[in-house]
């Protein structure tokens, strides 16, 4: 686990960050797929 | 196929392969050849993952599903960029840290050699099956609609590969698979726009969202509830999507070793988890765009007359069959009905961009749908008599069926193209998966454990070649399978909840060993299997059903009828309470034992 430690993460501070980026993705996909079904349908 | 297609064609599939030969320099052992040296930067890493999980079927069922049923099927991936950050935080390190060549390594070590072999055999046996599945859908369509033998198309289609897979290891798959990747989207992206290129003119892209979200066809979110409660055989829906598709995902990503290989070539833990990180993040919407296309096709055939069914062949076997003339009537109505449908639809357009009301005419538009809709099933019955035999699910042949009669010289070419490529991305994988974890699951554990490092080499060669000409005979005796993304997907499902249930006891339940789980894992999966085979049972073989306790039949037949992503969920839970319940019970017996002495 050395080597994680001496990796610099890549575009955001830690890893937690990428991880609540990627969630926040996906909710927001979700709420823009919503918007797309209910305003086409 | 015209000449311009066949050469684009032919100069696309042998590029990929003198490319694949190209790039097929490395290290002589074990390491060089399935693990690439751990060497690759995490964007190959990415176009890997996506390579190996979108096969042709990716390409030719999607947009069919979204023309069918809607575009609803994107649900099943929500659960996915959830399954990446889990992965990243559990699974990768672990791997890494371990240096292990494949997943069911590190089972060995956390409980003992027979696990290790159980889900090592179960992966094999599921992957085995599936690749074959994956070398037979694209050639059954393409032999239907172009006219090709099957056998042949099935030789093509999984034996051209195997030049490079075998020759250069995961380093030729991982490279090839880039180029792949880069050819597939340039030919997706000329097919969305041509499709709404060649609608009449002054039909813009929000006229044919328009037309097709009015027709039910943007159905992207649904909640799977009724009027009834939620219905649990609904098949695509959020909650199904993002529970069942989390455990699907999870399991496939971090246990599948056609996966789980591609980002152990990562040359650090951090460009493995921006790999799955960045998978998360495009896969939902690249999934959309191909089912959007779907949707496209459909609001296409709305100005023109869509075949009644799309794959030809079996309109030629009812045409030799009884029911002919019944099948003319139908086709009569059909047309009939479809050049209704083209005045209705200009009318809704024209009202839409009118700014009038559009109700009536989405309802004219939307009952004519249903009466073609309704002569479509009429058609699919005559192709389920006994008299006929024949296949009533079109699903795979609606996208290429377009493309062959729509497309301009060159573009069908490309796109059959694309077809092979995205076959060969993921059989390619497999391959190499299936061979790493023979040689050091199986081969290097049981039959030979003092090999040589040149010997290593030679063998994982032979075996990646074994198991190509495994695919292509699996792929010769395929049959009737129905939409054969869902085929992929409902195997899979089969297997991969007990092994991800193996795997998450092993992460997280530190105090189960074992002989709790290994026989935890092969009782449930005998309950999977057996729901699975329990309609057929109860049709074909009556007499065995009051062999098994009345309440054991009536939780079976439940379990039978649950859409097949629950059962991920159900086969990672079960192999993880069941093992809990051997465990307490062990330590029991163990506790009397000691007491006693």
């Amino acid at each position: 686990m050395n080597d994680e430690i001496k990796e610099k993460v890549p575009l955001f501070h830690s890893w937690n960050q990428w991880y609540a980026f990627v969630v926040l993705v996906l909710v927001v996909l979700i709420i823009l797929f919503s918007f797309f079904t209910n305003y086409f349908a | 196929m015209s000449l311009p297609d066949w050469i684009v064609l032919a100069v696309t599939l042998i590029g990929i392969v003198v490319f694949g030969l190209y790039k097929s320099k490395t290290t002589r052992d074990l390491d060089g050849y399935f693990l690439s040296n751990r060497s690759m930067p995490w964007y190959l890493i990415l176009l890997s993952i996506m390579g190996t999980q979108a096969s042709a079927i990716t390409f030719l069922s999607a947009p069919g599903q979204a023309y069918t049923d809607g575009m609803r099927f994107v649900q099943y991936y929500f659960g996915l960029p959830l399954a990446m950050v889990v992965l990243c935080i559990t699974f990768v390190p672990i791997f890494h840290k371990l240096k292990v060549y494949t997943a069911y390594e590190y089972l060995e070590g956390r409980f003992d050699v027979k696990t290790r072999t159980l889900t090592s055999f179960l992966f094999l046996l599921q992957r085995g099956l599936s690749t074959g599945i994956s070398v037979y859908a694209p050639s059954i369509i393409l032999s239907s609609l172009l006219g090709w033998n099957i056998y042949w198309t099935n030789i093509f289609m999984g034996g051209l590969l195997i030049i490079y897979t075998v020759s250069g290891g995961a380093r030729a798959v991982a490279y090839t698979q880039q180029l792949q990747f880069i050819i597939i989207f340039i030919g997706m992206l000329v097919t969305a726009y041509m499709v709404v290129h060649l609608l009449p003119g002054g039909i813009t892209f929000i006229d044919t969202l328009k037309v097709s979200g009015r027709l039910g066809k943007l159905n992207v979110i649904t909640t799977g509830y009724t009027g009834k409660g939620f219905n649990w055989n609904d098949r695509y829906n959020i909650w199904s999507g993002v529970i069942g598709g989390f455990f699907l995902a999870l399991s496939y990503f971090g246990t599948d070793q056609s996966q789980v290989g591609r980002y152990l070539t990562a040359k650090t833990v951090s460009e493995s988890r921006i790999g799955l990180l960045m998978n998360g993040l495009v896969k939902v919407p690249m999934q959309f765009l191909i089912l959007l296309i779907g949707a496209l096709v459909f609001t296409f055939y709305q100005f023109n007359q869509a075949p009644l069914f799309f794959n030809q062949t079996q309109i030629a076997k009812v045409e030799a069959s009884s029911y002919k003339d019944s099948m003319h009537i139908i086709q009569n109505q059909y047309a009939q009905f479809s050049t209704q449908k083209k005045q209705l639809v200009a009318n809704f357009v024209n009202d839409y961009k009118a700014g009038k009301n559009i109700e009536q005419s989405a309802s004219a538009l939307k009952k004519v749908n249903a009466e073609t809709e309704k002569l479509r099933n009429n058609f699919k019955d005559i192709l389920e008599k006994d008299a006929v035999k024949g296949d009533a699910n079109d699903t795979n042949y609606i996208f290429l069926r377009f493309v062959v009669d729509y497309m301009p010289k060159g573009l069908i070419g490309l796109l059959i193209a694309v077809i092979f490529l995205a076959s060969w991305g993921s059989i390619a994988a497999s391959l190499n998966s299936l061979a790493s974890s023979t040689v050091v699951d199986i081969h290097k554990k049981f039959i030979n454990r003092e090999c040589t490092e040149a010997h290593d080499y030679k063998i994982s060669k032979w075996y990646t070649f074994a198991w190509g000409v495994f695919s292509i005979i699996v792929a010769q005796f395929a049959g009737n399978m129905g939409s054969l993304i869902e085929a992929v997907n409902v195997l899979g499902s089969l297997f991969y909840g007990v092994i991800l249930g193996i795997f998450l006891v092993a992460f997280y339940v530190r105090k189960i060993n074992g002989n709790a789980v290994f026989i935890s894992a092969v009782l449930v999966e005998f309950i999977i299997i057996l729901s699975f085979i329990w309609p057929w049972i109860t049709q074909k073989f009556p007499a065995l059903v009051p062999l098994f306790p009345a309440f054991f039949s009536r939780f079976i037949n439940v379990l039978s009828s649950v859409s097949f992503l629950w059962l991920n969920v159900i086969g990672a839970a079960g192999t993880l309470l069941i093992a809990l319940f051997f465990q307490l019970f062990f330590n029991r017996r163990q506790g009397a034992a000691t007491t006693k002495q």
